[in-house]
This record gives structure tokens, C-alpha cells and sequence, in this order.
């Protein structure tokens, strides 16, 4: 008897039920079809492994794809002008806050596209790398399925769901930074393994936590939830210690300081086409977890905090947990611009110099997420989120620019050692270009795309009226002038060293270093639609109710009176 | 009663785990990153509630209105089963990598790793 009226009422949540009135439509399939798509090469060119021609036609079919479908999700959810600016896709038809969720809006896509941009190039870069190595071996599934992973990772709408998309897209750089399997990439690859095992306990302890706190993992019905405490009669204090245990885990995906020490060692490890991925797309991930969690959940969350920021004219908050968010990030920031930019100019591998530049860069990256977080100004929020894309944009191309640059030195000349190189200007005229300009990208020079992520991050502090922030970006913009300069003038200047003179340049690698050197002089010289991508980005970071009400999580108990 | 003892369990687990993850053989550290990992499964499904719950306790039985039993939360026990299962693939990954720093280094031992720099 009891069975029966279970099932009776179970009815209730069946996908067939008339409140799974979802918004179906075209925008809606698009929201799943880059995972599909990336998923479909990965198994495809897992199942191709006797024939390497044609797994590496699948693979760059499906990199081709990806980005037909990324733009297409670009255009149609974000950038046309009937754009609806966000659109779900509910797993299985299940409603909000029991189904799987996923969502784009112009955030997620933002961050897609620089996915698809730097992935096509390492990709196309790897199908000439490779046959010196293997290529029989599981590279190219593996590449894939850590696209897939962060795919998964920015369009799930769901905690959980997001740890799960972070062990995909972690499973696969593992392999990566043990690919080659000589002394020092196994010692790499075992301490990257166990720093991100130990950050994926934590991360469940988050979840866990916020789960038995607020009884949901949907981050729309988490912001709801927060928003309003009382009337879902929650208890809400421990998620702002919740949130910084998940805070911590971003930023070691991140590289932030205090937990950059693994970056140096797993990017020096892995294939450069890959440390490229791990700097321009994997730590991306960090960087727009924390954006999405601060903004679109934590925002409105009705939380008192008690805290002054520091170095920030205008202490704010007080009721939302952003305020010791945005306190925490300003010092991991500014402690990962410093140690980076002082980090990079003593290395002797070009790798080192560029991996310690990625810890200082994703100190610019996150400083205006923290001014973001700790002003009261609506417009300043605005600008600083908009800084943030716009740098993390341009560190995308120009560091994955440099780290094909060094794949392609590497494989011409058999080393990266700065000691080793010298004259390379003379040997390869077009690699000197392409580099030349990513360098000019990382220092901020017009009318590269550096120079408008740096100008808007300068903007940002000083809108926020704070001199030591001022002083700071300062510092670590001479730091990145510096290295710059220094890894130009050692590796490309002076005379051929016996390693230069032999070597010889692959065309195709430096074709794709050049393209992306034209994306990155495109980007500056066309900046008004990158802008206005980034602007509509900001907004959709900076609105919860538009993400919410897509999203559309179904209230407990208000399922009930559906069928009956 | 339960509560308490489930409390000493888990961070008798993280101690555990933490204690071994900063011993110099490798393999311990693999165990530690093993325990660290099943405490948070624990801790994972205490957060479920321990009491029996019902449909006000339990969110996803929310919709099911009274005629739910006492039960416990299937939300949490879903996704330890997801946690265990990604839990156990990384543990094997672990195991196989310190086989091979083995083999490439001849020691298991982390001070000794740190000297060939």
C-alpha cells in the first residue's frame, strides 16, 4: 500500500511531468553540444589508435568542430541581438535542483572561446610534434578529454557536478605531465597527483559541507537559497568558511600564491604544446570558478561578514560573504605577482621563465576580481570583471603563444636552456616575430591585446582610489618588462650558439606560433567586439537573477500540486 | 551519540592520513591521499543527516510530499558512490606513478627524490 502511493506521488518529479517546462529550443541543444562534440573525438580517436593518420584527422576535425559550435554558442546565446544572453540544458528533463544542470551564459562562453582559440592551435601544433614521440600512444584521446573536462567544468551548473568535470579534466593532465616519463617528469607528475588528490579531498569537504548547510548543490538554487536564508529556514554562517575551503582548491588550480609551487615543476614536465593548455585554458578554470561562485552565488548571499579589506579605500560589505573573499584573493594576488615576476627573472629555461610569468600574470588576472569583490560600486564591479577577461584573454594567447614558441625551439634546437640558445632572430625571422610579439602582449604594449588588459586592470585600481595597488601593478609590470626583455635578448639576439646553427625550423610550428600572434594583434587592433564580448561576459557574471530564473530551480514542495 | 563518534572517526581518518602523507616513503603517501580521501567520503555521507529522515529533512524528497518512509538521503550516497569510484581510479594512478618513480629513480624514499635535482 505504501509502495503504491510512493510511486503515485513519485510521479511528480518524472520527466514527463508538465513543470519540466523547459526552454527548448535550438539554444538549448547548443548548451550540450561542445561536450558532446569533444567527447565524440576523444572516443573516436581512442578507437582509431592502429591508424595514426586517420585518429589525427579526427582529432583536428573534432578541434574544428568544437570551435564551430563554441562560436555558434557565442552568437546565438550571447552576441546576436535576440540573444536571451543565458541558456540551460536540464539533463534528462529532469527540473533544476534534481537534474543535472547545464548552463551557458556569456561568461561561460567567453571563457569556451578562449578554449577553442588556444586548443586548435596546440592541437594543430601536437600533429607535428608527435611522430617523433609516439603516435600510437594515447595522446590525442587524452587531449580531448581534457578539453572535455574543461568544457564540463564551465558549463555544469552544479557543485558537484563541477568537482567531477575538475577530476576529468585533472585524470588527463596527470598523464600529460608524466608523458614523457624521464626522472624528473615522473617526480613532477607525482606531486602534482598528490597536491590535487589532497585538493580534491578538500573540495568534497566543501561540497559536502554547503550541502548539509543550504540542502542544495545547484549553484542557481544555492544563490537563491543564500539570497534568502530565512524563509528556506537555513543556517547560513558556515558557508562563508565553506567557500573558502573551495576558494583554496581554485586557487591551486589557479597557480595563486600560496599555492604556485607546483606549476614550475609540472610545466617544465610537461609537452609545451600542453603547459600551454595548463596555463591558457586549465587555469582559467580557477579563475572563473571563483568569479561564478563569488558572483552569481555568493553576491546576494545574506551572510554577515565582518571585515575591512585592506589597501582599498573604500571598505565595504558587511552582509556578503565577497567581503573576506575579496580580502583573502587581494593578498594571494598581489604575494603571486610579486613572487612570479621576481620567480621568472632569474630562470635559466625559457619553460621556467614562462611558468613563473603564469603565476605572476594570474596575479593580474585575479586582482581585479578582488577590487570586484570588495567594492560597493555596481559600475566599478563592472569594469573590474571586464579587466579580468580581458587580461585573461590576453594571457591566454600570448602564453600559449610562447609556450608553442619554446615547443618549437625545443624541437629545433634539442634544448630550452637560455645558456644554450643565443641568435635564433637570425636562424628563424618569422618564430623571432611571433615571439616578439607574445612577449609584447605579456609587457602591454599598444595596439596588442596586452595593452588593454593591462590598461582596464590599471583603470580598475585606480577607480578603486589605492595607491599601494597602483605601486604594485606597477612593480610587476617592470617585472614582466624584465624577463621579457631578458628571455628575448638571450635566446633570439647575440651569436648562434652550436645548438642554433644546427637546427631547423618546423614550418608548420611556426605557422601556428604566427597565427596566434595575428589573433593576439587582431584582438588589439579590433578591440571594440572583444570588448563589448567581455562587457556582456561581466554582465552575465554580475547578474544571478538572469542565471537563476534560466536555470529556474523548482522550490521544494512546489512540486506536489503538479499531477495531483 | 552517533554524531560524536562519527565526529572522532572522521578526524581520527584526516590524522591518519595527514600523519602518513608527510612520511618520506612514497607508498605511505599513496595510503595517506587513500584515507584523506575515504574520511571525506564519510564526512560526505554524514552530511546526508544521521537521524533517519523524512520528506522535510531530505531535499530531493521534497517533491514526494508525506507518503515518503524514514529514510536516509539517496542524494549523498550517490554522490560518495561518485567520489569513491573517482577515489579508487586515482589511487591506482598514484600506485602505478610511484612504481615508475621507482623504476626511474630506484628509490621510494622523498629526500632521496630531492637530491637529484
Amino acid at each position: 500500500m505504501r509502495l503504491e502511493s510512493t510511486l503515485a506521488t513519485g510521479a511528480g518529479i518524472e520527466p514527463t511531468t508538465p513543470l519540466a517546462a523547459l526552454p527548448v529550443g535550438s539554444e538549448s541543444e547548443l548548451v550540450i553540444a561542445p561536450m558532446l562534440v569533444v567527447l565524440v573525438a576523444a572516443v573516436g580517436s581512442l578507437l582509431l589508435g592502429r591508424w595514426p593518420r586517420l585518429r589525427i584527422g579526427v582529432s583536428l576535425a573534432g578541434g574544428a568542430a568544437y570551435a564551430v559550435v563554441v562560436a555558434a554558442i557565442d552568437w546565438y546565446v550571447v552576441l546576436a541581438p535576440d540573444a536571451p544572453g543565458v541558456a540551460t540544458y536540464q539533463v534528462g528533463d529532469w527540473p533544476a535542483p534534481f537534474g543535472i544542470t547545464l548552463v551557458v551564459d556569456g561568461l561561460s562562453a567567453f571563457m569556451l572561446t578562449m578554449v577553442a582559440i588556444l586548443g586548435i592551435a596546440s592541437l594543430v601544433f601536437s600533429t607535428r610534434v608527435l611522430p617523433e614521440i609516439d603516435r600510437r600512444s594515447y595522446y590525442f584521446p587524452l587531449f580531448h578529454f581534457l578539453a572535455l573536462g574543461v568544457t564540463g567544468a564551465f558549463l555544469t551548473g552544479d557543485l558537484f557536478n563541477l568537482f567531477v568535470w575538475f577530476e576529468v579534466m585533472l585524470m588527463a593532465s596527470y598523464i600529460f605531465v608524466a608523458y614523457y616519463g624521464g626522472p624528473q617528469h615522473t617526480r613532477a607528475a607525482f606531486w602534482y597527483v598528490a597536491l590535487n588528490l589532497l585538493a580534491s579531498a578538500v573540495f568534497l569537504l566543501g561540497v559536502g559541507g554547503i550541502y548539509a548547510t543550504t540542502g542544495t548543490l545547484n549553484m542557481a538554487d544555492l544563490s537563491q537559497r543564500l539570497a534568502d536564508p530565512g524563509a528556506y529556514g537555513l543556517e547560513p554562517a558556515p558557508v562563508v568558511g565553506l567557500f573558502a575551503l573551495l576558494l583554496s582548491v581554485f586557487a591551486i588550480k589557479a597557480g595563486l600564491v600560496p599555492f604556485q609551487f607546483w606549476i614550475p615543476t609540472a610545466y617544465r614536465a610537461a609537452p609545451p604544446q600542453i603547459s600551454a593548455l595548463l596555463a591558457g585554458a586549465t587555469k582559467k578554470v580557477g579563475i572563473y570558478a571563483i568569479i561564478r561562485l563569488s558572483f552569481t552565488v555568493l553576491a546576494d548571499a545574506d551572510v554577515p561578514v565582518e571585515l575591512a579589506a585592506p589597501g582599498v579605500g573604500t571598505v565595504i560589505a558587511g552582509d556578503s560573504p565577497l567581503a573576506f573573499i575579496g580580502a583573502v584573493l587581494f593578498v594571494m594576488a598581489a604575494a603571486s605577482i610579486l613572487v612570479g615576476g621576481i620567480g621568472a627573472v632569474g630562470r635559466d629555461s625559457i619553460e621556467g621563465v614562462f611558468a613563473y610569468s603564469s603565476i605572476g600574470q594570474v596575479g593580474f588576472i585575479a586582482l581585479p576580481v578582488a577590487i570586484a569583490a570588495t567594492t560597493a560600486s555596481a559600475e566599478l564591479r563592472h569594469l573590474a570583471i571586464v579587466a579580468t577577461l580581458v587580461y585573461a584573454l590576453n594571457h591566454t594567447l600570448a602564453k600559449g603563444l610562447l609556450f608553442l614558441a619554446v615547443g618549437a625551439i625545443r624541437s629545433a634546437t634539442g634544448t630550452s636552456r637560455l645558456s644554450d640558445l643565443g641568435g635564433l632572430a637570425g636562424r628563424s625571422p618569422p618564430l623571432a616575430i611571433g615571439f616578439f610579439v607574445g612577449s609584447l602582449a605579456l609587457v602591454g604594449i599598444p595596439p596588442l591585446s596586452g595593452f588593454f588588459g593591462k590598461f582596464l586592470v590599471f583603470d580598475a585600481a585606480a577607480r578603486a582610489e589605492s595607491a599601494p595597488l597602483l605601486v604594485l601593478l606597477l612593480v610587476g609590470s617592470l617585472l614582466t618588462i624584465a624577463y621579457a626583455t631578458r628571455t628575448w635578448n638571450r635566446s633570439f639576439w647575440g651569436a648562434q650558439t652550436d645548438a642554433v646553427e644546427a637546427a631547423s625550423v618546423d614550418a608548420v610550428q611556426v605557422g601556428v606560433v604566427l597565427a596566434l600572434a595575428t589573433a593576439i594583434v587582431a584582438v588589439g587592433v579590433g578591440f571594440e567586439p572583444v570588448y563589448e564580448f567581455a562587457d556582456a561576459a561581466a554582465s552575465a557574471a554580475l547578474d544571478s537573477e538572469a542565471y537563476i530564473e534560466a536555470v529556474d530551480p523548482v522550490e521544494p514542495g512546489e512540486l506536489e500540486g503538479g499531477e495531483h | 551519540m552517533t554524531a560524536v563518534v562519527l565526529a572522532a572517526v572522521v578526524g581520527a581518518l584526516f590524522a591518519l592520513g595527514t600523519f602518513l602523507l608527510l612520511r618520506r616513503d612514497l607508498i605511505r603517501v599513496v595510503w595517506g591521499l587513500a584515507i584523506i580521501s575515504q574520511a571525506a567520503n564519510v564526512y560526505l555521507l554524514s552530511m546526508g543527516g544521521i537521524a533517519a529522515g523524512t520528506a522535510d529533512s531530505v531535499p530531493i524528497l521534497a517533491g514526494h510530499g508525506d507518503h515518503v518512509p524514514e529514510t536516509a538521503d539517496p542524494l549523498v550516497q550517490a554522490l560518495v558512490l561518485t567520489a569513491i569510484v573517482i577515489g579508487f581510479g586515482m589511487t591506482a594512478f598514484a600506485l602505478v606513478l610511484s612504481y615508475r618513480v621507482y623504476e626511474e629513480h630506484d628509490t621510494l624514499d622523498v629526500s632521496e627524490l630531492g637530491d637529484r635535482e
